[in-house]
């Protein structure tokens, strides 16, 4: 997908050279503070915004769906009297607009609503299934940020051609190639042919720690290394970039040494793009993670959505749609904020 | 950027320039040779993709190179059909999200309420990760054809809504526009003879790029099983099918993921190609 990242590239904030700026990590620290406060009163109007639609959105589509929960919830030849009764009992005889307001209402009490198919609170549900996602989510956060990062500053440094074609293969290939397919490939690679690992299945990482791992590795791998291949192209094109600007010419003029140049200059003006890119990647993962979930025949949120789509439950899904949508609009404020953060002209420029 | 304006080019012999060079020819045959295969598999296969066989599941093999499936069906024959699917629905959705797209992002010339409001509706849009929008989709439509069709043109109109307006905003206040403004021609032939064109060549080439995106979306719902459902088959239906059997006949699914892989190779060496020839000056 196009990346619109509004950042600008930053070459001034290290302009001068080896004398970095060292002016005392308090004064920074009260400025980063009040620029929180200033930066979110700014962002929460249209933060809100987006969370209200996407609320409304998500409530909407399920009822555009045809088919009546009541006539399903009543069972087989229902009359039409109990199919009233059920109606009346899950407020659907309401008008839309108040089936929103005491969803919304509810939602902000912490009430997610009662599964109309499965007869279980929503939050239990969710609750019960949020733990295996978790867990997934966290290794892949872990091994995009790690791999990404990683191959992104490789790929940015002056280093052999012979590096650099293999991190661009490296690239190239993740680029193309998304979760389920890496997810099929490693399976029959590593599953299969050298049978390492288990390829379906899960075990809480509470209850033994060794063999959860053993589970997660292969889907946490599959859903991050396409993620990873997008932040690693952006660190490396954002320091390719930045490395041919003036102050990295005047630094190697004064004699700083290339690892100096590489790390103090280039990589911490490069690395506010990465930031905003790992946030808008992490959004993209939590929805890998229904394919994944699925090729891995692991009990997740994402299956939990599968199964709530094919059955029509519509609390459940109007809550997982809403709640994804929410993660994803947090974690773009908290990628800005570091962002910002990072760079003092936005920081002070605000 | 600074592009001067050009008539609108409609018998697109420039983008036909990107089959002169090795990469594009190389794609352009693998695509012509697998929309073809897929196109014909009904001619050549009358017995259809369900003709059964009495061996179940076997390996890849010189008879069935696909090896065949749980109702020994023959692997390579259903790909082929799968594929037909497949393309059959992002060759019908990718030229209308492409002009969709493109119409609702140069709409802002003609009137800027209604552009402004299509861009804020775009962004709420790209705020519901790809497969999430596809799941809303299906929410309604419910799961087939119809609603992958859907999902692929919803997911896909951000992109280009928002390379049309990158055009738009970077052109409209050139001093060409101004020029034509007072000569007193009107907005929307503006719009077409000299924003359009500004804004065709980045927009064919993500044309290719969406075109995998497209296919892989197919594949990501049906694998889940919300896209196209059995019997009738897709390449994320057959890898739906497939992965139960991963342990009896791992080979099931290779078939599959070989053309998907071919298709997405050769729409990327495409994009490239293309690139590469927009960009030549």
């Amino acid at each position: 997908m196009g990346l619109a990242l509004g950042c600008p590239t930053h070459q001034v904030a290290e302009g001068t050279g080896a004398s970095a700026p060292s002016s005392g990590p308090l004064v920074l620290a009260e400025r980063t503070e009040s620029f929180v406060l200033q930066f979110l009163t700014r962002k929460i109007p249209s933060v809100l915004f987006v969370l209200v639609v996407s609320s409304i959105v998500a409530f909407i589509l399920p009822r555009l769906a045809p088919g009546d929960p009541a006539v399903v919830l009543a069972g087989p030849d229902p009359s039409p009297a109990t199919v009233e009764a059920i109606r009346q009992q899950l407020g659907l005889n309401l008008p839309l607009w108040q089936q929103y307001l005491d969803w919304m209402g509810g939602l902000l009490k912490g009430d997610l609503g009662q599964s109309y198919v499965l007869h279980r609170p929503v939050g239990e549900l969710i609750a019960g299934r949020l733990e295996s996602t978790l867990e997934l989510a966290a290794l892949a956060a872990l091994i995009m940020i790690a791999v990404g990062l990683g191959l992104g500053m490789l790929g940015g440094s002056p280093r052999s051609r012979w590096a650099r074609s293999i991190i661009d293969v490296f690239n190239t290939t993740f680029l193309a190639v998304p979760p389920f397919l890496t997810g099929l490939l490693l399976i029959l690679l590593l599953g299969i042919v050298i049978p390492l690992l288990p390829v379906s299945g899960e075990m809480g990482f509470f209850e033994d720690p060794g063999i959860s791992i053993q589970f997660l590795i292969l889907p946490a791998t599959a859903l991050a290394l396409p993620q990873a291949a997008v932040v690693a192209r952006l660190l490396q094109t954002s320091m390719l970039q930045i490395r041919s600007e003036d102050f990295v010419d005047l630094a190697t003029a004064k004699g700083v040494s290339p690892f100096r140049i590489t790390h103090k200059h280039v990589l911490r003006n490069s690395f506010g793009n990465a930031v905003v890119v790992i946030g808008l990647r992490i959004g993209e993962l939590l929805a890998g993670a229904i394919v994944v979930e699925s090729i891995f025949a692991r009990n997740g949120l994402g299956s939990l959505a599968v199964s709530s789509v094919q059955s029509r439950d519509y609390l459940v899904i109007q809550v997982l749609i809403m709640s994804a949508v929410f993660i994803a609009v947090v974690i773009q404020l908290l990628s800005e904020i570091v962002l910002a953060a990072l760079d003092p002209r936005i920081r002070l420029g605000a | 950027m600074a592009r001067e304006p050009r008539r609108f080019n409609l018998t697109a012999s420039r983008y036909l320039q990107a089959f002169r060079q090795p990469k594009g020819i190389f794609a352009a045959t693998v695509i012509v040779v697998l929309t073809t295969a897929a196109f014909l598999a009904p001619a050549v296969f009358p017995g259809g993709y369900d003709q059964q066989g009495r061996d179940a599941l076997l390996p890849m093999s010189p008879e069935h190179l696909f090896g065949t499936d749980e109702l020994g069906r023959d692997i390579l024959v259903r790909s082929l059909f799968g594929l037909r699917t497949d393309l059959t629905l992002v060759y019908i959705a990718a030229p209308i999200t492409m002009a969709v797209g493109t119409l609702l992002g140069l709409i802002g010339f003609v009137s800027k309420t209604t552009g402004t409001l299509i861009q804020r509706i775009l962004d709420v849009i790209v705020g519901f990760p790809g497969l999430v929008l596809g799941i809303c989709v299906v929410l309604v439509l419910g799961t087939g054809f119809p609603a992958l069709l859907i999902s692929i043109v919803v997911i896909g109109l951000p992109t280009f809504g928002r390379l049309a307006r990158a055009a738009l905003l970077s052109q409209q206040q050139r001093e060409y526009v101004t020029a034509a403004r007072t000569l007193g021609i009107s907005r929307s032939t503006i719009v077409v003879r000299h924003l359009l064109p500004n804004a065709v060549d980045a927009i064919i080439v993500q044309g290719a790029v969406f075109i995998v995106h497209a296919v892989f979306l197919e594949a990501s719902l049906s694998i889940v099983g919300l896209g196209i459902q059995p019997p009738q088959p897709s390449l994320g239906a057959l890898l739906n099918t497939g992965m139960r059997y991963i342990t009896q006949s791992p080979t099931y699914i290779l078939g599959p993921i070989i053309i998907l892989l071919l298709l997405a190779f050769a729409f990327s060496l495409l994009t490239d190609a293309l690139n590469e020839t927009v960009n030549r000056k």
